[in-house]
């Protein structure tokens, strides 16, 4: 370092409350001990409201640079550089230390947030010090989660020439793309893209594929885990079926459809959707009566193959070995129901936009005709062929979403997705009013504002105001909302009102976190190493998230994730070395390959 | 309109309310407005209350009717998906209102300051003990006391004209700080805001809203409409302090007498139910705060407590000094007399012209000037 300059390290403690965090204290404790640092300031007993009091601090402590530490430090640093100009000193001189930018967000992590606070005050940016060594890697890869991002990186890896192995929890891969219907803002058939994708990787040569199966236990270190998974009973062999649909006709079991959102039956021996990959038939334990009762039995006597079908397998346990993962585990979508006061599941016609994904869809319960729904012998009410066309059907955005009492970030798809159901709608019902309540619309992507616009002109009626309540009157809903660019406020009838509702962690997200040894964000999704610059790795080497379990985002953007992530994942293969967790790094370690660093500098 | 924005707004407002201080968290969705059962085309609130409060226009806040118009269901504040509490802001909204309408700043002083209220409280009470001491003929001797000549005197020891004097006395100093009160809310309500131009005959037509709402409290029940003893609790305790006012202010001579009336009499049965309807009332609001039961409980300002308290000594030692009468408890009923009377002129004094209880006048002339500048809109858009 060419001259001294004393440093002060300033604490912005931004959590009030939470217990489970690091350990500032101890932090601060560890930094004084550092040759350059003069003072330690704590933002809880320190006037960072009056930029006076600041710069006399700063110039009875002959101060030169200041180091902000903290979960959020850049809320700050405006005030800071405004006292170091106030002094005559370099306003560049503030430099921040934030830890939730590199992962450290927990007790357990106070060490991690020591090093980067000491690299801060050493002046060396936290990945130059914190280096971890490599291990030799295992060249094959596991892929977990079997939708459009896992689909797009076993490919990438696959086409490197690299053994894949892609895990599926359901009997088929695609994903919750397989179940839309267009894609936003291009219009494209969802299931044009997707299928030719899901053909691939169903022949291709480097990818082991295994759908239903479930990831059960992982060990070993990065470059060499040694990963359990759980081989479901599927009862239909794979190889011997030849998918001709003769064991479906003779079922007697009725179950609603996953894949149609539980707008449509299926069997309890079913091929989840027409173009599913692999196309075989699989039977669903919960539901079989064989399984369940050892009574029926019929698919067996009907099936034409022999011993195709077997009632009696049971679930086995294979192992691999894999070098890399990349997790794609992907969401659940918002439970409706748990606001009340949309009358989801209370009133027939208040469906969710995956539901009504199902129902604008070709190969939907209602072949892709927009009807309402019908009361059946039984009382149930089911989409049906000759129901009534809707004359008006409402759109309401945000639900579950940006709402403190359920999910608080914003969901990032619901606008536009929206807006394309909008358009849906007016493309196969010209003459129905489509409406849609927002509170401010996010057309942030590429082609997604004139989306918008074209929306907008094709007649939907776009009204500021998030509906409030849905209530039931003479057969029709009754919506109540907020006009505020009209000064009004809206009491209209609708026939259908489709409920955007968002993402959601899936509910295994924290098993698996724990299982693979990652940490996940305050909302639930895992957590990327560095939310700037490297948004694909984790903190435990080997291991990469692509797409929405990482959090929310649309097809375009968890395809671009999980090309990064295979990326990351061919560069290891290639280098033949899995870097270590930075996690495991030892503090001193970290230390003084900064001082190394700073004395070159 | 030009408007003027001022920063402090929001740092104004805060000392008017409980520390909840999230108004700014508000992101605009507009369910509060969608889920309120009272607000209309021409009154939207609470958004756009929230709205003038972040963009710090006081004096579009200044001149609303709306918060006057809201009865804190409760309902916004639930459903907010931001926890910005819109009830809270109303609530908070009509005390910053109250003290814009008093031009003696007494308003303002008792709603910031907790020691100024309770001071203000003491002096008054002293100055009554005072009075009370100097002009009614305290018993001195010992036979006074005992209540053996004749049994229990109030009319000697405090002749009803004198007391009605001083009813009359404090009665008018009241009306006449409410009166220039709501004068100042007309002009606030009506005359500042040019874009509407009142024409004289809407006052008349209007005129009967205030005598409707003010015994009905009919936006009240539209308000509370899953909950209906709120609104019934609330409209039997304002009618009976309604009747006990107007039985001790006009009928003062018919209500005080020596002479022990039989049960059935008038004078006692229209006592025995104002006294009920105030203190089942009293109790069910002190429980509901204690509890924070509901949306519009939950938060107390310590004014709320103080008109609780003090109109719970005032019909407690009410109740006790008509026990020690109708006893022949001379002494007791003497001592009771002076400390009902310590705790009845403080309370109607601030409360009345300037703090919680001038809402029995502002809601109803709130919903009066509302409608008649809906009825002046209307005539202007025919034109």
């Amino acid at each position: 370092m060419s001259e001294k300059k004393l440093t002060a390290v300033f604490f912005c403690d931004t959590r009030n409350g939470q217990t489970d965090t690091v350990d500032i204290p101890a932090i601060a404790e560890y930094v004084k001990k550092i040759p350059d640092v003069a003072v330690i300031w704590d933002s809880k007993t320190f006037p960072t409201s009056y930029i006076n009091k600041i710069v006399r601090k700063i110039k009875s402590g002959n101060i030169k640079r200041i180091v902000i530490a903290g979960d959020m430090p850049g809320l700050v640093k405006n005030t800071f550089t405004k006292a170091m100009y106030l002094c005559g000193n370099n306003p560049k001189d503030v430099i921040l230390a934030s830890f939730k930018e590199y992962g450290a967000v927990t007790k357990a992590d106070t060490e991690c947030a020591k090093a980067i606070t000491a690299c801060s005050v050493l002046g060396i940016p936290f990945e130059l010090a914190a280096v971890p060594d490599e291990n030799p890697g295992h060249p094959e890869t596991l892929v977990i989660g079997g939708g459009i991002a896992g689909i797009q990186a076993s490919l990438e890896i696959a086409d490197s020439g690299n053994k894949v192995y892609l895990v599926e929890r359901t009997g088929t891969i695609g994903g919750h793309m397989a179940m839309f219907d267009k894609t936003f803002p291009t219009l494209d058939c969802a299931a044009c893209i997707l299928t030719p994708k899901m053909v691939e990787v169903g022949q291709h040569q480097n990818i082991e594929l295994m759908t239903y199966c479930e990831v059960k236990n992982i060990s070993g270190e990065p470059g060499n885990y040694k990963v359990k998974i759980l081989k479901k009973a599927r009862f239909v062999n794979l190889a011997t079926c030849i998918g001709c649909g003769i064991c479906v006709e003779k079922c007697p079991t009725l179950v609603p459809s996953e894949f149609d959102s539980k707008t449509t039956m299926r069997k309890a021996v079913y091929i989840p959707f027409p173009q599913a990959v692999p196309n075989k038939y699989l039977i669903d334990a919960e539901n079989c009566r064989y399984v369940k009762e050892k009574k029926c039995g019929v698919c067996v006597k009907a099936c034409p193959v022999n011993l195709c079908i077997n009632l009696e397998e049971k679930d086995e346990e294979v192992e691999i070995t894999v070098g890399n993962i990349i997790v794609a585990t992907g969401f659940k979508i918002f439970d409706a129901a748990k606001m009340e006061q949309y009358g989801y599941g209370k009133f027939p016609n208040v469906v969710t936009s995956l539901e009504f994904e199902r129902l604008v869809n070709a190969s939907g319960p209602t072949e892709g005709k927009i009807k309402l729904k019908t009361q059946n012998k039984k009382g149930n009410w089911l989409f049906t062929k000759e129901g009534k066309e809707p004359q008006s059907i409402a759109l309401i955005h945000c639900i579950g979403s940006r709402d403190i009492h359920y999910n608080k970030y914003c969901s990032r798809v619901c606008c536009m997705y929206s807006l394309k159901l909008a358009h849906l709608v007016k493309e196969k019902l010209p003459e129905s009013q489509v409406y849609e309540f927002f509170i401010d619309m996010r057309a942030f992507g590429k082609g997604y504002e004139e989306f918008y616009k074209r929306i907008e002109h094709e007649g939907v009626h776009i009204i500021r105001g998030r509906t409030a309540q849905i209530e039931e009157k003479d057969g029709q809903l009754l919506l109540r909302s907020e006009d505020m660019l009209n000064d009004d406020i809206l009491e209209q009838k609708i026939d259908m009102a489709i409920l955007a509702v968002g993402l959601e962690p899936r509910e295994d997200a924290d098993a698996i976190s724990k299982m693979l040894g990652i940490s996940r964000t305050e909302d639930g999704w895992f957590m990327e190493a560095n939310s700037n610059s490297d948004t694909v790795t984790t903190s435990k080497g080997g291991i990469s998230i692509a797409g929405v379990c990482q959090g929310p985002k649309d097809i375009p953007d968890a395809v671009a994730q999980a090309s990064a992530a295979a990326a990351r994942v061919i560069q290891s293969i290639i280098t033949g070395k899995v870097k270590k967790s930075i996690k495991n790094l030892q503090l001193e370690n970290i230390e003084s390959k900064a001082k190394q660093l700073s004395n070159v500098i | 309109m030009k408007e003027r924005i001022d920063p402090n707004l929001y740092n104004d407002l805060e000392k008017f309310g409980i520390d909840v201080g999230n108004w700014n968290e508000c992101y605009h969705c507009g369910n509060c407005t969608a889920t309120c059962p009272l607000t209309e085309k021409g009154s939207l609130f609470p958004r756009k209350e929230i709205r003038f409060l972040q963009l710090g226009l006081k004096n579009e806040l200044a001149t609303s009717a709306e918060p006057w118009l809201c009865y804190y269901c409760g309902d916004c504040s639930k459903k907010c998906p931001r926890d910005a509490n819109p009830g809270e802001l109303m609530m908070s909204l009509r005390r910053y209102l109250t003290s814009i309408y008093d031009w003696t700043g007494l308003a303002k002083r008792i709603y910031t300051s907790k020691i100024f209220e309770i001071a203000t409280i003491l002096v008054i009470s002293l100055i009554v003990m005072v009075l009370y001491l100097n002009f009614t003929f305290f018993p001195s001797g010992e036979g006074a006391w005992t209540g053996n000549d004749g049994g229990v005197l109030i009319n000697k020891i405090a002749p009803w004209k004198r007391i009605h004097f001083g009813d009359w006395l404090m009665a008018g100093t009241l009306a006449f700080f409410l009166i220039t009160n709501i004068f100042n809310m007309w002009l606030n309500i009506i005359v500042k805001d040019k874009s509407v131009k009142v024409p004289f005959i809407a006052y008349f037509t209007e005129v009967f809203s205030v005598v409707i709402n003010f015994f009905t409290q009919k936006r009240f029940n539209k308000c509370d409409n899953d909950n209906k003893p709120y609104w019934v609790i609330h409209l039997f305790l304002m009618l009976s302090y309604v009747m006990l006012f107007t039985m001790i202010v006009f009928f003062l001579q018919w209500f005080q007498t020596d002479s022990v009336h039989p049960v059935w009499h008038p004078q006692r049965l229209l006592g025995y139910i104002s006294t009920i309807g105030l203190f089942v009332g009293i109790i069910y609001f002190i429980n509901n705060r204690i509890k924070k039961a509901k949306e519009n409980s939950k938060y107390s300002h310590y004014t709320d407590w103080t008109f609780l308290v003090m109109l719970f000594l005032t019909t407690l030692t009410g109740i006790l000094l008509h026990f020690f009468r109708i006893n022949g408890m001379a002494q007791a009923t003497y001592i009771t007399y002076l400390i009902h009377l310590m705790c009845l002129v403080p309370m109607l004094t601030i409360e009345v012209p300037f703090s919680k209880w001038s809402h029995l006048a502002y809601r109803p002339f709130a919903i009066y000037f509302a409608n008649v500048k809906k009825s002046a809109l209307k005539k202007q858009v025919k034109l």
